[in-house]
């Protein structure tokens, strides 16, 4: 039940992020379902590792691999498919309350927000080029699929 | 066909599709490929290099460059969407060359948007962040939901009359911070600190960082640098404006109350 609370809330955060940032309509479903799924994948592995790193670097490989699929179906520029559903994994929070702290001249808490922040912008850009690498591989395999689909519509 | 395109007019070409690109929020990477591509498609060899403030176009052993300055700009993937589809109609040949150089202005000119309706609600949707989901109070991210929508409101309109750069998150961020603070002394709300996280979601530049990080893997060390620092000041603008916005609210209550 929590699991498909998160599923739909993180679905309407990617397609408001698509709305603001002008995603074109025929990806923007696409772009829902990818940010849901690794917002999913984030909050599983949380419930087993409550590190920082780990749930991350998975959403990301998630979002990579997805994100590259949709981008070869619906023939857009992956970072129309990554944009929108990264907008619930990435540390724009902690990045505010770390220059808040800083506003307020809290040295130990700056640090250890920016620390934070830093530490998940690396693991989800990490998990980014595994996915890339992953992709890569399995590309071929995925166009011939495409083609078959084709010739058996027509 | 492709004799009959001179060197000037594909650099001029090429140059208006590299800053259309950067300034909708492309990677460097990407933008560079496409032009190189259309050169190739065209009989050209360029040769492009992007950073994200300058864009540099030439033929391959000539002396020609052309230079195109851009500013960083927000997001709009649907230009860089239209440019895609429309680069790759050139590279596949469907198009030529002169339909290609009418397209490309058409979309430099044209305002793609969506409605303002649509966009309220998409910066309503962003602003319940799935990362507070059973941490806040389900009335608090109800709440969040219109402060968020009032605080991105408030943030373009200021982005629209107000030139000096940075102002305009801030402003966001001071109204968000005020709202919720206000929300929280009228004791409608339980936490102002949840309100204010969850209802920045639209502002706060997450996306650029974790952008930047990707553009520095990729080996474009300046562009990745130049948006590593401009998100971490916006960050520190809305910062800041949030500090200002509950500082006056908790002013005027005192003020009131006392």
């Amino acid at each position: 039940m929590d699991v498909l609370i998160e599923f739909i809330v993180s679905f309407a955060s990617s397609v408001g992020f698509g709305l603001i940032t002008n995603v074109p309509r025929r990806s923007l479903p696409a772009a829902g379902i990818t940010g849901s799924v690794a917002w999913v994948a984030y909050y599983l592995v949380l419930q087993v590792n409550h590190g920082l790193i780990l749930p991350n670097f998975t959403a990301a490989i998630v979002i990579g691999i997805l994100g590259n699929i949709s981008a070869v179906l619906f023939r857009v520029p992956v970072n129309i498919i990554y944009v929108p559903s990264l907008v619930s994994l990435v540390p724009g929070g902690i990045m505010y309350l770390g220059m808040r702290s800083f506003t307020l001249g809290k040295e130990s808490s700056t640090s250890q927000y920016m620390f934070n922040s830093l530490t998940i912008a690396i693991s989800l850009a990490v998990g980014f080029v595994v996915a890339e690498v992953v992709f890569y591989r399995i590309k071929p395999l995925l166009t011939r699929l495409i083609n078959h689909a084709k010739k058996f519509e027509s | 066909m492709s004799n009959s395109i001179s060197e000037d007019e594909l650099i001029a070409v090429c140059g208006k599709i590299g800053k259309i690109l950067l300034t909708s929020g492309a990677e460097t990477a990407r933008v560079e490929s496409t032009v190189e591509y259309i050169g190739r498609a065209a009989h050209f060899e360029i040769t492009c290099h992007a950073t994200i403030t300058a864009l540099f176009v030439g033929v391959k052993n000539q002396t020609k460059t052309h230079l195109v300055k851009a500013r960083l700009g927000d997001f709009n993937l649907q230009k860089v969407d239209e440019i895609n589809t429309t680069s790759r109609k050139f590279v596949t040949g469907k198009i030529d060359f002169t339909t290609l150089e009418e397209k490309i202005d058409q979309i430099d000119r044209k305002v793609i948007d969506f409605n303002w309706p649509l966009k309220i609600l998409g910066a309503g949707m962003v602003s319940v962040a799935p990362m507070l989901l059973f941490k806040a109070t389900w009335a608090d991210l109800s709440l969040a939901f219109f402060v968020g929508i009032i605080g991105y409101l408030i943030a373009v309109w200021a982005g629209k009359h107000i030139m000096t750069p940075y102002v305009a998150a801030g402003c966001g961020g001071f109204i968000i911070g005020f709202l919720a603070a206000l929300l929280e002394t009228l004791s409608i709300a339980t936490s102002a600190g949840n309100i204010i996280v969850s209802a920045l979601m639209p502002l706060v530049p997450g996306v650029a960082i974790t952008n930047s990080f990707r553009e520095i893997i990729d080996r474009n060390t300046i562009s990745g640098l130049v948006r590593a620092v401009d998100a971490i000041i916006i960050a520190g603008s809305i910062g800041a404006g949030v500090v200002i916005g509950m500082s006056l609210c908790s002013m005027i209550t005192g003020i009131i109350g006392g």
